[in-house]
């Protein structure tokens, strides 16, 4: 019994983690139909910023989660403004091409930078919490509890405010959208800033329960590709019901094998879905 | 104007010297880089020629493919070390060389079947994703399996003399060249720029698109698979980490990207400019590589759509 809760609540933790890099990924890609492979650069960024903050400053991690989160989002205006709003509308060989150039370009830059190693550090929420036998860290808590307040405060933005509107408007369609007076330049721009802080922020949770290298977001966002298209491409609670089922499956596979099996499940789980469902669970089949 | 618009526009005739230009040309290269031993070069070179014609003859794989077709491959690194895989446990069971390349290619072609075929019926990203999820799991999965070598990877038992990768090498770049240049030329290959310029105009002219991008990801494969093999020959050990590496779908990608995508002659540009960027690099910043490579593919797509090749041919005419 123990065991079974241990491995939901490791599951809960990676799944929620998972979780929020997919919601940028599912945002990005319902609002400017960009699969944005740079996606998991933003996360290592903001891994590296909270370490930096922890290691140089002395600063608790914590105090990461907004700075990377507000760093995360202004780089990615810009790499909108200045990149991807160059593609716009080009053959889809061209945007998947920029997103990948600009990830092979973070993934030279972290390494150039910071070097192969592994970067942690303890500062921060420690110590652990028993429930009914399964062994809880803080820091696991922690993380957990800020990955459902990001996810809970982007759906609320998202379906209950004005901005929300113009931007599910914009992922239902274009040129309604456009047509009733909704700026598509500057929502285009805020959903990629958006998402783009949600993953530097996600990165700062990852720097507090793992080891963080030039790799590391990069890493997290194959999966999250996995849980995106699993939900249905586009589709933000579809991305997050996928996220947690995700975890789950990894936590589980993980205990019973090893790390890269419970990753291979994961990868081999993506050929299943386009052969049987390439619209995803919950998505709509394509007109 | 399409690629394949302007393949039908230009005259017969002067497609055809332009094909036959590049034959003899290429076979002239390929012919002066074998004879470059010979000529008593040193051994640096040879290594540059030979790093040259594997840079080549895997951008001409990814080219066959997704030049054509427009559809991203990021698989053609793990083509290639299946190739190369498959080339090492076939010659360690004592097959003669033949059937080994035989069966690399071969091998590589049958995983090009099971990415395709599952993901070329759809439009879109999904062939991207099947291919970067492939190259994933590759890697994961040599490194479990046990007649694969594990983590430590294999060693080709005999020892073979260094000219015949590199004859090998050459030769396949060579053919590769000649071959995207005849399969552009053909129906096949008209048909496919269609498809690239319009998926549903070319379907309802009766192209079958999903097949025809079956046929070149398999010839493509094919190619991989064979540079793989013969690079396997090359180095004489494997590890997967290096065989399986992203790197080697990275330059598959860039090579033809940076010369000219979609021609005949761009990825031997590419090939070239890489060679002597990586040897430049390794001189002047080694820790850049990704980095430089990274801001080149981003200004190639933003600036040079076709490729530094047709780029620079414009800037000259217009200077003059």
């Amino acid at each position: 019994m123990s065991l079974a809760l241990q491995l939901l609540v490791n599951g809960l933790v990676s799944g929620g983690l998972l979780g929020v890099a997919a919601l940028g990924v599912a945002l990005i890609f319902g609002v400017m139909r960009v699969v944005n492979f740079a996606h998991g650069e933003f996360i290592t960024l903001g891994a590296y910023a909270t370490w930096l903050l922890v290691s140089q400053l002395h600063l608790s991690p914590l105090v990461g989660l907004p700075v990377a989160f507000v760093l995360g989002g202004l780089v990615g205006v810009v790499v909108q403004a200045v990149v991807l709003s160059r593609v716009t509308g080009r053959p889809e060989l061209d945007v998947l091409m920029v997103t990948y150039a600009l990830s092979v370009l973070g993934l030279g830059l972290f390494a150039q930078g910071f070097g192969g190693d592994f970067r942690s550090y303890a500062e921060g929420p420690r110590g652990n919490l028993d429930i009914a036998g399964a062994i809880i860290g803080w820091r696991s808590l922690t993380v957990l509890l800020a990955c459902v307040a990001m996810s809970g405060a982007t759906l609320l933005v998202i379906q209950r405010t004005r901005l929300g509107l113009g931007l599910r408007a914009l992922a239902q369609n274009r040129d309604s959208a456009a047509t009733c007076g909704i700026n598509v330049i500057s929502a285009e721009r805020l959903a990629f800033g958006l998402a783009s802080g949600l993953a530097a922020a996600a990165g700062c949770l990852v720097s507090m329960i793992g080891t963080t290298t030039p790799n590391v977001g990069h890493d997290l966002v194959l999966d999250a590709f996995v849980v995106v298209i699993l939900g249905g491409m586009g589709s933000i609670s579809g991305a997050l019901v996928g996220a947690l089922a995700l975890g789950l499956v990894q936590s589980v596979v993980g205990y019973a094998l090893d790390d890269s099996w419970s990753r291979m499940v994961a990868y081999l789980l993506l050929y299943l879905i386009i052969l049987l469902r390439p619209q995803g669970l919950f998505g709509r089949a394509a007109a | 104007m399409s690629d394949a618009m302007i393949a039908r526009a230009a005259p017969r005739t002067a497609r055809r010297a332009d094909t036959l230009g590049l034959v003899v040309a290429t076979i002239a290269l390929a012919g002066l880089g074998i004879a470059l031993p010979a000529l008593g070069v040193s051994g640096y070179v040879r290594t540059l020629v030979y790093y040259g014609a594997f840079y080549l003859a895997l951008g001409q794989a990814w080219n066959i493919m997704s030049g054509l077709t427009g559809y991203l491959s990021f698989a053609h690194g793990a083509l290639s070390g299946i190739g190369a895989y498959g080339l090492v446990i076939a010659m360690n069971a004592d097959w003669p060389m033949g059937a080994s390349l035989a069966a690399a290619g071969g091998a590589a072609v049958l995983a090009s079947l099971v990415i395709g075929a599952t993901s070329l019926r759809l439009r879109g990203a999904a062939f991207t994703f099947a291919t970067l999820f492939f190259q994933e799991l590759m890697l994961l999965a040599v490194r479990k399996l046990p007649f694969a070598g594990g983590p430590g990877g294999l060693v080709l038992e005999q020892i073979l003399p260094e000219w015949i990768a590199y004859v090998g090498m050459i030769l396949l770049a060579a053919v590769a060249t000649i071959g995207f240049a005849l399969i552009r030329r053909s129906r096949l290959g008209i048909r496919v720029l269609a498809i690239k310029g319009d998926e549903d105009a070319a379907a309802s002219v009766g192209i079958a698109a999903t097949r025809l991008k079956l046929i070149l990801f398999c010839v493509s494969a094919l190619v991989a698979g064979l540079a793989g093999a013969v690079h396997a020959l090359f180095t004489a050990s494997l590890y997967p980490d290096v065989a399986f590496s992203v790197d080697l779908s990275l330059i598959a990608l860039a090579v033809p990207l940076i010369g000219g995508v979609a021609t005949a002659s761009g990825p031997a540009l590419g090939a070239l400019l890489y060679v002597g960027l990586r040897e430049l690099l390794q001189l002047f910043a080694p820790s850049a590589h990704l980095t430089i490579l990274g801001l080149l593919l981003l200004a190639v797509v933003l600036f040079m759509r076709d490729g530094i090749g047709p780029t620079l041919a414009r800037l000259l005419r217009w200077a003059r």
